[in-house]
């Protein structure tokens, strides 16, 4: 528990002096809310009853300040002025307060959202692929929100119940030590039974928040798959997951009102009892005259005020509970550790830089091995084809190239250099990569393929549009450039982003291109304007290409045909199909309908 | 294109209170009436109750200040104890209620949403990002199913506890009570004033919020590209805008709170200071106003502001939550493009048990397309006039450049979508003349870029039939030739395919997409592009399970490469929504037109490559 507090003490860092602040000015607060109190305990004491009685040492402070009793039985309107003006007082103190509040707790959560943000951003693809997007965006949102209220409001309201609940008992003492006693009896009790509550609800927020993720996982998966939901006419199987997972949620929902409903019913119980205690003491201490009418009103407005912060205090304790739930759900993320940073050096941009090396590479993803033992060499300016059937790790040549992935043995080179050793970020930036399936951002399609080079004019988009012909694509749409696609935005189809990626590869003249599959879904036509647009720009960088399209590759200077995570065959278009094997096999499967083809025309 | 409509759409409908909207939402809670009602009625005891206790405290002083200690004075402890008891009564009963309400009502706006969701044509899907639907079936939802019942309770027990107390000061003093009560119309107007403040200044948070989410969506949805494109950093400048935004709106959110508080506190002390000198001049001179009720009227000057301000704050609650309510309102009333009509909703309702469940015919022998015009715009027809027949065992291939309206023509076939103009006939019946349910059970469809649920492998084959035994489900696998991959891969069937089934390579994706269509045994088959992204050696295997797959039903096949169609009985060649060439593949490569250039384009590549250029 404590070492959780901890984790969102931590996160106070740099505004803890404003914390204090506020907690000074909730003090203040609090004490002039009960000197208040005083000032109608004075005038029933002083002025309404007829004996004249010496009085604690409060009460006399407080008649001699507003003037004797003499002066005070003629003005009456002087004791109205000193409630309001102390009144007054304190709401001053406790606007500090919460304008305190507010700017530490704000900017603490700026603070914890953006860092969010960035080790989101540097957290390894390995990572992400384990985690469900839903889960970690609830992770980022809704948790930081219910941590950001804990820091705006629950945690002050935490010191205010401490401060209402102590400033008033030296006072008290003073005033009377039996009522005293009397109003505070009940208070462990109230406090040990939120403690005791504390415990089981943070369980079955646990469990509500599960419960809560699990039902928006499903709606996720639904609409994400509603194409395949119709296709197939699964609605009603849909339908019962979902209801399920509904039903789910809401008995879990349930039992936390269930639960706080004993909770609050009980703790009000508790408080009542508390006042009925020191009202009916008080009074029948009033009727045998051992206790002064405005000494009995400080103590019944008192324990009135102080009464239900004090029950709050379970309430909160209760919110501390999914405030740290929350703190540790976050905390999981911070703690994943980042992609390591092994190197530093800054690889140099030259010429002739872009030289691939794979020298004994063995990767195994989660436990299922991979790549094994993978050796090859691509000096920089030629282009490399990688072949295979699914599954044969041609991508993940890919990753560890990227660095995504590390390899478990061997080691991969660019320039002769284990990238390893390079620092990551510059040795990416001088890659680009197309995908398959390439993500767009929500903005403009100008810069969406702008921001893959810092400061690119138009006229440089447009050339790196046109070699990936999508240009006149683009200008079909109503805003041209401007149109903003991705999730808030026009979908493009898998042929239109796949262009709109390799014009933004295209600009960021890397010295080394990947095209993973890059143009599956473009159609041969406009692939073949593509390719050879691109050939045109040949030597200008090192060039990795995995198609399955083999005409896609014929241009390549090298080939190496993987299976099951090995090099089984390598050489030129040239080499390979004069040899027997499996590239040949794929050439043949591909060509034959040519010949099918020769005897049709004939 | 138009860009989005959401970025409106998330602008908050006017300030207006939109009593019917609500009214219609609470319509949802009609199942949930009692528990309503019990929210009711419990507010208006607790007013009760709150309103006896400075009273039966007042009572309870003025025997004390009399110095009696008498069977009254008991009678009045008793009294003040059995109220608290009822008070925490009723506490236990309005959560538990309140507790039934909000999740009833979360659950049923849930279903329906849903419901409804899965009934809504794909046009709706077209212009809505998914994760905005899904937060309007999870926070939207949330939100307003945990605001009405604390709205209902403290609307019955603010109004009522106003009426108590201003009943009880004016039978203990009409003169005192109206100097008390002199604090209203101020309280009343800071209070309007502070929440309207508030509600402006919480919307912008609320808006500034949700562009948040969205930018962590976009994060985790983009983290490859982002970190391949090494714009880590850039990224982070760009979020720390939004999130510096965030903490300017959500401070001046707060200083207005912090304004708002202290104008209560200060205006109920302007009520006690009242009371205590208007009341202790009456004291003084003598007339019959107790000590028990001067002390009452005080503790009423304080409580006055509380109902005060949580009448305004529940409002304007549930005015910040408008805009969630008219969405989700807007949602389930919407009314989905394509559904069945009531004429063969009727025949749903009659046909007999066995057979299609509208009581038409069992095969689908022919699906003819009569003249039909399609758009998903008006002013950019897709189909015009178009015209295709296809008889059972009959394989058609799309072929044409992209956005010449293969896709939609399978779409149409899918009845994903409806023609505008014209009609599909299946047996010379318009489809629309059939169960939505039961053609699209019919069908067989693997998409272009094919969608596995999170969840094993086996899991995603049924998908295709849900009552398919194990065995079967291999069968579907060794089907399409994705056996031995999923037998190789570690866990076999039983694999995760992790969330849209990112743990596999397209291609094996695309191989457990076909398993699925397979096993679904559908008398139409739908493939749009399906084997482009699977590496030769296993597209030829699948090739030769799918000519087997095909055989006796009815197919549509769109696919770039020629090689995958040549099997077709027929080709159509799409161009600008209208067929400019079909035939056979024999037939077209005769004709030198569109397909042949189309084709020997592809070819001359390949030679001109095999010969080393």
């Amino acid at each position: 528990m404590f070492d959780r507090l901890h984790t969102i003490w931590g996160l106070l860092e740099g505004q803890r002096l404003r914390y204090l602040a506020a907690l000074v000015a909730l003090l203040v607060a609090a004490m002039l809310l009960y000197a208040v109190v005083i000032v109608p305990q004075v005038v029933l004491d002083g002025v309404l009853t007829d004996e004249i009685k010496e009085g604690s040492l409060p009460e006399r402070v407080g008649l001699w300040l507003l003037g004797g009793r003499e002066f005070l039985s003629e003005n009456l309107w002087v004791a109205a002025v000193a409630v309001v003006g102390l009144t007054l007082l304190a709401a001053i103190a406790t606007y500090f307060r919460g304008r305190w509040v507010a700017i530490a707790a704000e900017s603490v959560i700026q603070r914890l959202r953006d860092r969010l943000h960035g080790h989101l951003n540097c957290l390894p693809v390995t990572w992400h692929d384990q985690a469900e997007t839903g889960d970690t965006l609830q992770r980022c949102t809704s948790d930081v929100d219910t941590l950001r209220n804990f820091l705006a409001m629950q945690i002050i309201e935490i010191g205010r119940a401490l401060a209402m609940m102590l400033i008033p008992l030296p006072l008290m003492l003073m005033m009377d030590v039996r009522m005293t006693i009397a109003s505070v009896v009940f208070l462990p009790f109230i406090i040990v039974s939120s403690l005791f509550f504390f415990g089981r609800v943070k369980t079955i927020f646990r469990g509500k928040d599960e419960a809560e993720g699990r039902l928006t996982a499903c709606v996720n998966e639904n609409l994400t798959g509603i194409r395949v939901v119709r296709a197939f006419a699964r609605q009603e199987f849909e339908q019962e997951k979902f209801y399920s997972r509904n039903d789910d949620h809401r008995r879990l929902d349930y039992k936390l009102y269930a639960v706080l409903s004993w909770f609050w019913a009980a703790s009000d119980e508790l408080c009542f009892l508390q006042k009925a205690v020191v009202f009916i003491l008080g009074a029948w201490w009033v009727a045998v005259g051992s206790l002064e009418i405005g000494t009995y009103y400080f103590f019944i407005a008192a324990v009135s005020m102080y009464i239900w912060p004090v029950r709050m205090m379970g309430r909160l304790l209760a919110e501390l509970g999914k405030a740290v739930v929350a703190a540790d759900r976050v905390h999981e993320i911070l703690e994943s550790p980042i992609e390591v940073v092994t190197g530093s050096e800054i690889p140099s941009h030259g010429s002739l830089a872009g030289s691939v090396q794979f020298d004994g590479v063995t990767f195994a993803h989660a436990q299922t091995p991979v790549l094994e033992n993978v050796q090859f060499n691509l000096s920089a300016g030629r282009t490399l084809a990688v072949v295979g059937p699914s599954g044969s790790g041609k991508s993940t040549i890919i990753n560890l190239l990227l660095r995504f992935y590390d390899p478990d043995v061997g080691v991969v080179r660019v320039d002769g250099v284990d990238i390893t050793t390079l620092d990551r970020q510059a040795h990416r930036g001088r890659m680009a990569v197309v995908m398959q399936d390439p993500f767009l951002y929500s903005r403009t399609i100008h810069d969406n393929i702008a921001l893959s080079r810092r400061g690119a004019t138009d006229e440089e988009v447009h050339l790196a549009t046109r070699v990936a012909c999508i240009h006149d694509s683009i200008l079909e749409f109503d805003k041209g450039y401007e149109t903003v696609v991705g999730e808030r935005g026009v979908t493009l189809s898998g042929g239109q982003r796949q262009r709109v990626a390799i014009a933004r590869a295209l600009l960021q003249e890397p010295d080394i291109l990947v095209l993973d599959d890059a143009l599956s879904a473009v159609d041969t036509r406009t692939e073949r304007l593509i390719l050879e647009a691109m050939r045109d720009r040949h030597g200008k960088q090192t060039t990795i290409v995995i198609a399955h399209r083999l005409s896609t590759l014929t241009a390549a200077d090298d080939i190496i045909v993987l299976d099951h995570g090995g090099i089984i065959q390598r050489g030129t278009h040239e080499t390979l199909i004069a040899e027997d094997g499996m590239y040949r096999r794929l050439w043949e499967i591909q060509t034959t309908i040519e010949s099918t083809e020769e005897e049709g025309r004939a | 294109m138009s860009s989005s409509p959401f970025l409106q759409e998330e602008e908050y409908a006017g300030g207006r209170f939109n009593w019917r909207l609500w009214r219609r939402i609470l319509s949802h809670a009609a199942a949930h009436r009692r528990w309503l009602w019990t929210m009711i009625v419990s507010g208006m005891v607790l007013a009760l109750v709150e309103t006896l206790l400075p009273l039966s405290n007042a009572w309870l002083i003025d025997e004390a200040v009399a110095g009696r200690t008498d069977t009254a004075f008991k009678l009045y402890a008793a009294f003040y104890i059995v109220l608290v008891t009822m008070f925490s009564l009723l506490v236990w009963i309005f959560i538990r209620a309140a507790g039934h309400l909000a999740t009833g009502i979360a659950f049923d706006l849930r279903e329906q949403g849903f419901e409804r969701l899965q009934e809504l044509s794909f046009s709706y899907y077209d212009t809505r990002p998914t994760g905005w639907l899904v937060s309007r079936l999870t926070s939207d939802c949330t939100k307003i199913s945990s605001l009405l019942p604390w709205f209902m309770l403290d609307l019955s027990w603010g109004a009522c506890f106003l009426v108590g107390i201003s009943v009880a000061m004016f039978l203990l003093d009409w003169q005192l009570a109206l100097w008390v009560l002199v604090i209203v119309p101020p309280l009343s107007m800071v209070s309007w004033y502070f929440q309207r403040k508030l509600l402006r200044s919480s919307r912008l948070v609320r808006r500034t919020n949700s562009i948040i989410t969205g930018v962590y969506n976009e994060g985790l949805m983009g983290v490859r590209t982002t970190q391949a494109l090494a714009r880590e950093q850039e990224s982070l400048e760009e979020f720390q805008q939004q999130s510096g935004d965030m903490k300017r709106y959500a401070i001046r959110n707060s200083l207005q709170s912090a304004v708002y508080l202290p104008c209560i506190i200060s205006l109920g002390a302007v009520g006690v200071g009242m009371a205590l000198w208007k009341g202790g001049v009456q004291i003084q001179g003598g007339t019959d106003l107790s000590l028990g009720n001067l002390i009452a009227f005080m503790q009423y000057a304080v409580l006055f502001s509380m109902p005060i301000q949580e009448i305004a704050a529940r409002i304007t609650d549930l005015q910040a939550a408008q805009a969630a309510a008219e969405r989700i309102q807007g949602l389930i009333e919407t009314v989905p493009e394509i559904r069945d009509n009531p004429e063969v909703q009727a025949a749903i309702a009659d046909a007999p048990l066995g057979g299609p469940e509208d009581g038409g015919l069992a095969k689908i022998h022919t699906i003819e397309f009569k003249h039909v015009d399609f758009w998903y715009k008006p002013d950019e027809p897709v189909l015009i006039d178009f015209n295709l027949s296809i008889a059972e065992g009959q394989t058609i291939a799309l072929v044409g450049s992209t956005g010449g309206g293969k896709t939609t023509i399978a779409s149409l076939a899918a009845r994903f979508y409806e023609p505008q103009r014209g009609e599909i006939l299946l047996d010379g019946v318009e489809y629309r003349k059939r169960s939505l349910h039961w053609y699209q059970s019919q069908l067989g469809v693997v998409l272009q870029t094919p969608h596995l649920f999170a969840g094993t492998i086996r899991e995603n084959i049924r998908y295709g039939c849900l009552e398919a035994t194990d065995s079967e489900i291999e069968q579907a696998a060794k089907t399409v030739n994705a056996h031995s991959f999923i037998s190789e891969n570690e866990g076999g069937y039983e694999a995760e395919v992790g969330e849209g089934g990112t743990r596999l390579s397209v291609g094996q994706r695309q191989l457990i997409a076909l398993a699925r269509a397979v096993l679904a045994d559908p008398q139409v088959f739908i493939m749009d592009e399906a084997t482009s992204s699977v590496d030769t050696e296993t597209e030829q295997l699948i090739q030769a399970a799918i000519d087997t797959a095909l055989k006796g039903r009815i197919a549509f096949v769109i696919a770039h490469r020629l090689s995958t169609i040549r099997g077709a009985d027929r080709i159509l060649v799409i161009d600008h929504g209208r067929i400019v060439e079909q035939g056979t593949h024999r037939e077209l490569l005769q004709n030198q037109g569109r397909y042949w250039r189309l084709y020997t384009r592809q070819e001359a590549e390949e030679a001109e490559s095999r010969m080393g250029l």
